[in-house]
């Protein structure tokens, strides 16, 4: 029984003492495996898979984007101004934010339970500030989602940021919780880790956005 | 069901009544049994498929023969673009996956997916998506022709909730494969015993890490197009309609979104039939895979090229992209024809053998033999639509005829070559041998039979569309070619399903034992159908095929057991 160390099985009970035993062709039983210990950092691997084809579906729409503006006389059309201001302090916001959620990591990663947990507050904060920022960026710019393709790809391209974010508030609200539980040590914070990726890849969907909506086209 | 082969499997002969193997609490219930999910996702495309070939039957009565009149012009538009839809999305991309799932965490000798309560919200999702695909035309008239580029722009000639519908229903199909594709490769990286280093993977899953690796950056430019035609359609904006100046959108970018995405998705779901064959080859042949390691690279060569040619189904291109695009989907079929060498070679080797040759005859064995020529024949046929890029053999039935001999040909019978190699594995049952003679006969021979119509009326531009001709029209032959080879083929599924039926769900079939074809690699070596955790126990992994180095060592005690 003792020889059942299978990676993954880390979770199943110890079974099957009436399982007739596998035999090769040749007749000799199969001889057990070396115990090895299962990897640790699944979450994060698909995590990481994840983001990626995530950003796939951002490069579609960015794609899009960059196609129509290129066959446009004017872009953005005329008439259309955003105010760079609050997209400016949205990015500041979100460097920041990324900066202290991986505090929180480093912190878990020494054992500092408090560290960590105000760390993850912090970052919800700084989060729930980008997520009412931008709200009111949607608010102030003027046109609507079918006024013109620019509207339309505008709403697309910052929802779908907020949208993310959102979801990030979620997941990271949930491993604040865990980490006041006590949930993650030195050697288990694959979970943390995961949602560190997933809320700096939601930084990562705001500078492409803010980079194809205002430093790729002129506002004023 | 799988409990009670669980039951059978397990109980020794001759011994007292049997216990169920899984008496205590299971944290990993059957409803996320990597397993059990596979053989929903190949018993939903089973049905789809048949839904699919159904689709195509109709048409091909309808052309048959001139003027016919059996469908109307708009039926046949809409079974026209639903045949591609659930061929492609609902049949072609479950089933791999389906397979993938099931067989992969076996060969890779792990106990389960890395993520087993995703992996199962992921058939749900899919069915999901299927049913709303279903559902979809009957709500109102969907797009015309499976890129659903037919009308665009897509607001004015077409009302209704149909196409709507459609859309929605694939975003949840390709978020689904997103989810399986990603569940795989942590399994394949995370779950691996000691001893299966990456290099040792077996054949058929390396193909599978290819192929999601490519899915996994192709599917979602489709669930990004998917969803912003969904805007364009359902709040009336112009995305994919108008040039007006700065106000509109560009309809020639829906054709470059979707075949951005569609045509390495389509590469995508070859791949793995070409890993499986490379594998079912291998182990008839009772020898390890001719110069593994560069079929390995040749997957990864198609994987690789296989975003290089999207541009040739576009018929929009800028003059200076179209040589790009010519090379990059000639350059495609080069790493496939290298691995047909591959194949000929294991096969000559063990010619010269002497040895397995009895096996050759094995039905497994003769599904992958009998995709090979299927193959061949849509490599040459994709040699003259990448030269031809973006024109007329991309527009006329030699578009039809080659994506037909290498997606569906290939990629099928490729498939179903799968399907009779480890559904005795994964269902603890053989297909009929004497029945999949006959299957093979009819589906391969259908197939060359109405690939080669379709070439010719490609020959003849006929265009795809075309819903009838008239009676002088050169083009009765083919048609008549075409139409019966696709009935061939519609025999020969049907012989197909009823073999199903009859082997695996009633259990008339043959029980498989523990390893029916002398495999090589790990999946082998646990009981069939495998206990819920499959494995109690593995052999040391020195090779990428440990269990025929256990049994071409027979003289040396395995280590640990002396």
């Amino acid at each position: 029984m003792s020889m059942v160390a299978v990676s993954g099985t880390e979770n199943l009970p110890a079974v099957a003492s009436n399982q007739a035993p596998v035999v090769l062709p040749t007749g000799e039983p199969l001889p057990g495996p070396v115990p090895g210990r299962p990897r640790r950092g699944s979450s994060t691997i698909g995590t990481l898979l994840f983001v990626t084809a995530d950003a796939m579906v951002l490069a579609a729409v960015v794609a899009v984007y960059l196609g129509i503006k290129e066959g446009a006389t004017t872009w953005p059309p005329r008439g259309v101004s955003v105010s760079t201001y609050l997209p400016t302090m949205i990015t500041i916001t979100a460097l920041m934010s990324g900066f202290s959620v991986q505090w929180g990591i480093f912190a878990a990663r020494r054992n500092d339970g408090r560290n960590a947990s105000i760390a993850l507050i912090l970052t919800l904060f700084l989060g729930l500030a980008v997520a009412n920022l931008e709200w009111l960026t949607f608010v102030r710019t003027g046109f609507g989602f079918n006024d013109h393709t620019y509207g339309t790809l505008f709403d697309i391209l910052t929802g779908y940021h907020l949208l993310h974010l959102l979801a990030a508030i979620v997941v990271v609200l949930v491993l604040a919780f865990r980490t006041m539980a006590g949930h993650f040590t030195e050697d288990r914070h694959d979970a943390l880790r995961a949602g560190a990726v997933f809320w700096q890849y939601t930084n990562v969907v705001w500078f492409i956005v803010v980079t194809v909506l205002f430093l790729l086209s002129r506002h004023g | 069901m799988t409990d009670t082969e669980v039951e059978e499997a397990a109980r020794p002969e001759g011994s007292g009544p049997s216990q169920p193997v899984l008496d205590l609490p299971d944290p990993w219930p059957k409803g996320s049994d990597h397993k059990y999910i596979g053989s929903l996702y190949v018993a939903a495309a089973v049905v789809f498929l048949v839904a699919g070939v159904a689709m195509a039957l109709l048409m091909r009565a309808q052309l048959a023969t001139p003027e016919a009149e059996i469908l109307g012009e708009r039926t046949y538009r809409q079974l026209f673009t639903l045949h591609g839809v659930f061929s492609v999305f609902l049949f072609l991309l479950p089933v791999w996956l389906g397979l993938a799932s099931a067989i992969v965490p076996l060969q890779v000798g792990a106990a389960r997916m890395a993520f087993p309560r995703l992996h199962a919200m992921s058939f749900w999702l899919f069915l999901t998506g299927g049913i709303m695909v279903c559902i979809a035309p009957a709500l109102s008239d969907v797009f015309h022709g499976w890129a659903l580029n037919d009308p665009i722009p897509v607001r004015l000639g077409l009302p209704g909730q149909g196409p709507d519908f459609l859309l929605l229903g694939l975003v949840l199909v390709l978020m689904a494969a997103v989810l399986v594709v990603i569940n795989l490769i942590v399994t394949v990286l995370q779950l691996r015993p000691p001893g299966m280093t990456l290099r040792r993977i077996p054949v058929f899953s390396w193909s599978m890490m290819v192929s999601g690796a490519v899915l996994l950056f192709a599917l979602p430019v489709l669930i990004g197009a998917f969803g912003l035609l969904f805007v364009d359609r359902h709040y009336g904006t112009s995305i994919f309609s108008g040039f007006t100046g700065s106000r509109g959108g560009n309809p020639l970018l829906w054709p470059r979104l979707f075949w951005f995405g569609a045509y390495p998705m389509l590469w995508a779901l070859l791949i793995p039939a070409l890993g499986a064959v490379s594998e079912i080859i291998s182990t008839f042949t009772g020898r390890p895979l001719f110069n593994r390691a560069r079929a390995s690279a040749a997957l990864v060569a198609v994987g690789v090229l296989s975003f290089a040619g999207w541009g040739s189904e576009v018929g929009t291109l800028n003059r200076g992209a179209r040589p790009l695009f010519i090379l990059g989907a000639l350059a495609v079929l080069a790493p496939v024809a290298l691995l047909v060498l591959n194949w000929l070679m294991t096969l000559r080797m063990a010619g010269g053998d002497g040895d397995g040759a009895g096996r050759m005859g094995s039905t497994p064995m003769l599904w992958a033999l009998g995709m090979i020529p299927v193959l061949a024949l849509g490599l040459a046929a994709s040699v003259v639509s990448a030269v031809d890029a973006g024109r007329d053999a991309h527009a006329n039935y030699w578009q039809t005829g080659q994506q037909h001999a290498l997606f569906f040909g290939a990629a099928t019978i490729g498939a179903v070559a799968a399907i009779s190699y480890w559904g005795p594995k994964i269902w603890g049952r053989r297909l009929s041998d004497a029945l999949g003679k006959l299957e093979i006969l009819a589906v391969v021979g259908g197939t060359v039979l109405s690939v080669a119509g379709m070439l010719l009326l490609g020959i003849q531009d006929m265009l795809v569309h075309t819903a009838t001709f008239d009676d002088g029209d050169e083009w009765a032959l083919g048609n008549l070619v075409v139409s019966a080879g696709a009935a061939i083929i519609g025999l020969g599924l049907v012989v197909l399903v009823l073999d199903l039926l009859g082997s695996v769900v009633l259990r008339r079939g043959r029980a498989a034992g523990a390893d029916p074809w002398g495999g090589q690699t790990l999946e082998w070596a646990t009981t069939s159908p495998p206990p819920r955790h499959n494995f109690d126990a593995l052999p040391e992994i020195r090779s990428a095929t440990p269990l025929l180095d256990v049994r071409t060592a027979p003289s040396q005690p395995p280590e640990g057991t002396a």
